[in-house]
């Protein structure tokens, strides 16, 4: 019997056209274009400033502090003022009084930011002259725990936990004409238990997941490269990533077979479904990445189980996570998954008594 | 047998049964008829063990609903109103899904899918099919099991003349395999036509039950009543008429009647299937109560 439903469940599945579209093309799609358009943001290595230096000591020691400038890569200087983001005016008795101030110009509109980091540059450079460093003052190393993802290592996550939780649309669309058509009385009336048509409708979108996942991975590691963006590597083991996106999915089938069986409608359960689904994301950092929330934020994404998910997957990508390090997590999730499924049964227990 | 009891069901304040008590002979077949809401879909959701009552007793060849619902099930099959099967699929993968649930042998799948004439659309998706096909695949699906007692809730509801015959002519043969229908209709000339026996409920209390026999005299099964649009032209074209928009005919002259009414664009709003006798009884019961 069990088989038969499985079956059944494949087919209606891979029938659904839109929700394909939903569970495999839009994350995708989700991926390639957030990691593209992020990827400045997140590489500190494509940090570059342009600017013209407006030497008004025109002495020894302002023409080495230009030179000095010069020498770094990541600061591009102009001949022309035009075009530059930034023009440094040295003051005419730089020379004569180091401690007199240089005038930062900023010219194009730029993040506060940004424009801290091209001082700390120049401050950097300053320094260095001062003490006649032959090389960088500063080297920088990061801590496991502290290390920031790339965008595709943002956005792939992400977008692969949000696409899981996109199943709500096909499970919700199959269970409400099952009761709307009176099927799930019928197999209800066939002796068919409540569990044996919840477990029956789990498995397949397990698989369903595991395939996103695969897929979602893929355009990550093999895609994106194609746009001049970092590839997604995985640093951690396979059993982590395995045993994290089985949780993940375990909890995304939760939600949705309790959205689907508690709904009148189609309608109303893709529409609830939908707004769950963006806030779980907005909160759990799928949209806005939790290391530039604030602390408050980062309290409340504690609560999302795409934050658990999310996090699941950067510790394997970052840090290079085993089995056990993603286990608090996984089964965060996996209870999340037992509890919403126990109570989705429940809910579908009551409807079939009074009739659907 | 079925034996129901003093039966009574409540949704919050509204009682759909009330102290319902009937007995459906064994091999038979046996109308259900009622206004909207009288309770017969809460009758058939209760004999089928879908919905649990709040007192009496419902025994089904002899087993008990509140010990022995598993084995009732298994007995029973209903055949929902709604055409309850996945449209998604053919009809071959409606067939065998639903068979292999049930643990369906072979020779019960041939007969369902021989009895509803479906060999011809087995690979057809069931969006497809025509409405009487439709509700034959709705049909066949509740033959796959072998059932002792067959539930039928207005099976005939949306499908054309031609369909709902063949439908009719297939349920009366049921009763030379001894299996026991138990059938809700709204066209009084179906129950009429293939039932022994008939229980009336209104309010969920049964206000009759008897044979069609006792319950009609005069007994016209073919006749057919078509409700049209007002048109001047109607008393010319020598059709019977009992009200100034409603033709009377027979089922056997509907086709000619239709094509008359056509050839002259006259409008056709509905047509009544049922003889007129039951239908009166069934009226002077209910209070004349819409079936």
């Amino acid at each position: 019997m069990f088989r038969a439903m499985i079956k059944k469940e494949f087919l209606l599945v891979f029938r659904d056209k839109h929700a394909l579209l939903a569970l495999f093309v839009m994350p995708a799609v989700f991926i390639l274009i957030m990691s593209v358009a992020m990827r400045d943001q997140f590489t500190s290595k494509n940090i570059e400033f342009s600017l013209y230096a407006n030497d008004m000591d025109k002495s020894q020691a302002s023409e080495r502090f230009i030179a000095n400038l010069k020498a770094d890569e990541k600061l591009r200087l102009q001949e022309k003022e035009e075009g530059a983001q930034f023009v440094l005016s040295v003051p005419k008795n730089y020379s004569k009084e180091p401690a007199s101030q240089i005038t930062i110009n900023v010219k194009e509109s730029i993040k506060s930011d940004q424009l801290e980091v091209f001082k700390s540059m120049l401050l950097a450079r300053l320094l260095g002259e001062k003490f006649e460093a032959k090389q960088s003052l500063f080297t920088v190393e990061y801590d496991n725990s502290s290390k920031i993802p790339n965008s595709t290592q943002q956005s792939v996550p992400a977008w692969i936990v949000f696409g899981m939780f996109f199943i709500i649309i096909p499970m919700s669309t199959i269970y409400v004409n099952e009761r709307k058509q009176n099927t799930l009385a019928r197999l209800n009336s066939m002796n068919v238990s409540v569990f044996a048509m919840s477990v029956s409708k789990s498995v397949p979108y397990l698989v369903v997941n595991q395939i996103q996942v695969f897929i979602m991975l893929g355009v990550g590691m093999f895609l994106v490269p194609l746009f001049d963006t970092p590839a997604l590597e995985i640093n951690g083991s396979f059993m982590a990533l395995g045993g994290i996106s089985l949780a993940l999915s375990f909890a995304a089938i939760g939600v949705s077979s309790l959205i689907a069986v508690s709904a009148s409608s189609s309608e109303q359960a893709t529409t609830i479904g939908g707004i769950l689904n963006i806030l779980l994301g907005a909160i759990g950092g799928v949209m806005v990445p939790k290391f530039i929330m604030p602390e408050s934020m980062r309290t409340l994404a504690e609560f999302s189980p795409m934050s658990w998910g999310l996090d699941g997957f950067m510790d394997i990508f970052l840090k290079s996570a085993d089995l056990n390090m993603i286990l608090g997590d996984a089964s965060k999730l996996v209870a999340f998954g037992l509890v919403s499924l126990a109570l989705s049964m429940l809910i579908l227990r009551i409807r079939i008594n009074r009739g659907l | 047998m079925i034996k129901i009891t003093n039966l009574s069901k409540s949704y919050g304040e509204t009682k759909a049964l009330d102290n319902l008590s009937l007995e459906i002979k064994e091999g038979s077949i046996f109308g259900l008829l009622g206004v909207n809401g009288a309770g017969k879909t809460t009758l058939l959701s209760i004999l089928n063990g879908l919905v649990v009552q709040d007192g009496g007793d419902v025994k089904v060849f002899g087993l008990d609903m509140k010990r022995h619902k598993k084995e009732i099930k298994a007995l029973s099959s209903i055949i929902p109103q709604h055409l309850a099967f996945y449209e998604n699929l053919s009809v071959k993968e409606n067939l065998d899904f639903f068979a292999k649930i049930q643990n369906a042998t072979k020779e019960h799948y041939d007969k369902a899918l021989e009895v509803n004439s479906l060999q011809t659309v087995l690979n057809q998706k069931a969006s497809t099919l025509s409405g009487g096909q439709k509700r034959r695949l709705n049909i066949s699906i509740g033959l796959l099991n072998n059932p002792k007692v067959i539930y039928f809730d207005e099976p005939t509801v949306g499908i054309d003349p031609k369909s709902r015959n063949e439908i009719l002519d297939t349920i009366k043969g049921y009763k030379k395999l001894g299996v026991t229908v138990v059938y809700t209709s709204h066209y009084m000339n179906e129950i009429e036509k293939i039932c022994d026996e008939v229980a009336i409920i209104s309010h969920g209390r049964l206000v009759e039950q008897n044979s069609i026999e006792n319950l009609t005299t005069n007994r016209n099964s073919d006749a057919v009543s078509v409700e049209v649009a007002y048109a001047e032209n109607l008393k010319t074209l020598g059709v019977e008429l009992t009200t100034e928009t409603t033709i009377a005919t027979k089922e056997s002259e509907l086709f000619s009647t239709l094509e008359l009414l056509k050839k002259n664009n006259v409008f056709v709003k509905r047509i009544n299937y049922g003889s007129s006798d039951l239908e009166k009884r069934f009226l002077e019961i209910t209070g004349g109560d819409d079936v």
